[in-house]
């Protein structure tokens, strides 16, 4: 049968649009779902999608990746990687899944909003197959962890965390709540796929995929490069948006957009992936550090996207280059020493071979977290794990809803950036989360952080062991130290051979 | 006397962290609920300082036996907690 060939029709079919007779413009596509900025129809019909794919070419690709995924996965089933790869590695599959399985179905929910209400045909288009792909990376990332449900309870977390108050949960939402599911079309093309997609699911996907060969985990490496894959397909749907509100006179809330989304992406990443590159990962298979990663993937990369699109770098930029140093570091250490918070197995990462590399790595380390480590290792090494096991909760950020940390040690600079709002105080970790609240308080301003919950009484009882019962962690799921103790013990074996 | 909660700022560690006080306590007595949660788990003790408590990033340190409810708090006010020779 004679096909016409794709050229021919493709653009007709990417492009279609129509004029609604039965109902008005306005109700087929409400301002607050599609965002089209009092921007004529017929301009967001000049939308251009750089990546353009058809049905039939998406499927067949789509089939292609799901088998290659989950061959390697069956094939390398019976070889029981898991029981016998590093606990550090473990760990990090372990929040990986926790953190993205469950917000990759959200994501579905969000591209069908753009397939549904954006006013550009072509980004209707494109956003039929991200919701697919979102879709795909729900299920795939559900299906794989599932196998390991027999051997911990943890590993159940990949489906539950999302679902419970545990705090990394909270903030995890609350992120992706705000970029993803609370914004018009046009907001959730710029937000979640031009400044997060781009700017970091490369970096999650890409490092760990590299991290994971590494480690020998080619299940985990198959699976993550399998969505990576789509990610970089529909992560262009943000760049035509963004030429389109620049080019109508919309700049200046187009770079507000992007620069709450890449600060909000920065601090969730500083918590979940910048531990797991510096820490959990066994040192020899470390690639990069996660600074280094950083400055490749987003200072110096994306900066250059933003400038080619007519954008300017964040105003924070400088802050947040600065950062790079050591807002995850004090992530890192919150996360170890509230341990039973978590649902996974922190790993230290401070052995005497870590610490060196973390001293190359970020110079003056040792005089300051180091300071804090050397406190914990001392007392594990004494026989006072207690004193390394938390009896408060840390203060939380009203924007990030993490930790508020900053340099110890020598070079101690905590800082508090409060706020007074409406009679309540707000308390938040940088000048840029605070900024954030500040562009859209009636967005954020009743919003519970863990400790404000805390305080209202909904935890109860109220302590410790009443916050973890909040969070959802039993016995079995409570994080613990990812090598009991052996990298503190090398400190003990290293003072006996002196 | 009423609980009172606080962020503690504590000088040389890495996070603040919210610890419950009383309006009766004073200066001395909060840095001490303080440091409870600090010393001895991630900072190093300092047996010839005293912990002085002042308003975040200021540098004036509240009176040792000047009470919580004569400081003019707000809840969950952010105190930073100083090592001092006096």
């Amino acid at each position: 049968m004679y096909q016409i060939p794709r050229a021919e029709w493709y653009d007709l079919t990417r492009a279609t649009n129509w004029t609604p007779s039965y109902v008005s413009e306005e109700e087929l596509f409400p301002e607050e779902m599609s965002g089209a900025r009092g921007i004529p129809m017929a301009v967001w019909e000049t939308y251009d999608e750089p990546y353009k794919v058809t049905y039939p070419e998406y499927v067949e690709i789509q089939r292609q990746k799901d088998a290659g995924a989950y061959s390697v996965k069956a094939a390398l089933e019976r070889d029981a990687y898991v029981d016998r790869a590093d606990p550090g590695w473990i760990s990090t599959m372990m929040a990986h899944y926790g953190a993205i399985a469950v917000n990759e179905y959200a994501a579905s929910v969000a591209e069908a909003r753009m397939a549904r209400f954006s006013k550009a045909p072509g980004n209707r288009n494109m956003a039929v197959f991200g919701t697919l792909d979102e879709n795909r990376h729900g299920q795939i990332q559900l299906f794989f962890p599932h196998a390991n449900v027999k051997r911990n309870r943890q590993w159940d977390w990949a489906h539950k965390a999302m679902h419970t108050n545990e705090w990394a949960a909270i903030a995890a939402r609350a992120f992706f709540d705000d970029i993803m599911l609370c914004r018009d079309a046009i907001a959730v093309s710029i937000m979640l796929t031009f400044s997060f997609e781009t700017g970091f699911t490369n970096m999650q996907f890409l490092g760990l995929a590299a991290d994971a060969s590494e480690a020998g985990d080619h299940t985990f490496a198959s699976l993550i490069s399998s969505v990576q894959t789509d990610e970089a397909r529909h992560a262009q749907q943000g760049g035509p948006s963004l030429k389109i509100l620049i080019a109508n006179g919309h700049k200046e809330e187009a770079q507000k957009m992007v620069d709450i989304s890449i600060w909000r992406a920065w601090k969730l990443f500083s918590v979940l992936t910048g531990p797991i590159m510096d820490y959990y990962t066994p040192l020899e298979h470390r690639s990069q550090s996660f600074k280094e990663f950083m400055v490749e993937w987003i200072i110096t990369q994306f900066e250059r996207q933003l400038v080619d699109l007519g954008l300017d770098a964040p105003w924070y930029w400088e802050d947040l280059t600065k950062d790079l140093d050591t807002t995850h570091h004090g992530m890192h250490l919150g996360v170890w020493y509230w341990r039973p918070t978590v649902w996974w197995n922190p790993a230290a990462g401070a052995s005497p071979e870590d610490r060196q590399w973390l001293e190359e790595k970020y110079p003056g380390w040792n005089k300051t977290w180091g300071r804090c480590w050397d406190v914990i290792t001392d007392n594990l090494n004494n026989d006072r794990e207690d004193l390394t096991l938390p009896e408060t909760l840390p203060y939380i950020c009203n924007m990030s809803q993490l930790p508020i940390v900053g340099t110890p040690g020598d070079g101690w600079d905590v800082k508090d950036y409060t706020l007074e709002h409406n009679g309540r105080l707000y308390h938040f970790g940088s000048k840029a989360d605070r900024w954030c609240f500040e562009q859209d308080p009636v967005r954020h301003q009743e919003h519970q952080s863990l400790i404000d919950r805390f305080l209202s009484g909904q935890i109860q009882p109220a302590d410790l062991p009443g916050a973890l019962a909040y969070m959802g962690l039993g016995p079995g799921e409570m994080g613990q130290d990812a090598h009991n103790y052996a990298w503190a013990a090398a400190f003990k074996k290293q003072a006996k051979v002196a | 006397m009423a609980a009172f909660p606080i962020s503690s700022n504590f000088e040389g560690d890495f996070v603040m962290q919210l610890i419950p006080v009383d309006t009766e306590d004073t200066m001395d007595q909060v840095a001490e609920k303080c440091a409870y949660h600090s010393i001895g788990r991630r900072v190093v003790a300092q047996p010839d300082k005293v912990l002085r408590v002042r308003m975040h990033q200021t540098n004036e340190n509240y009176p040792r036996d000047m009470k919580v409810s004569e400081a003019g708090w707000r809840p969950t006010e952010t105190l930073d907690i100083i090592f001092a020779d006096s």
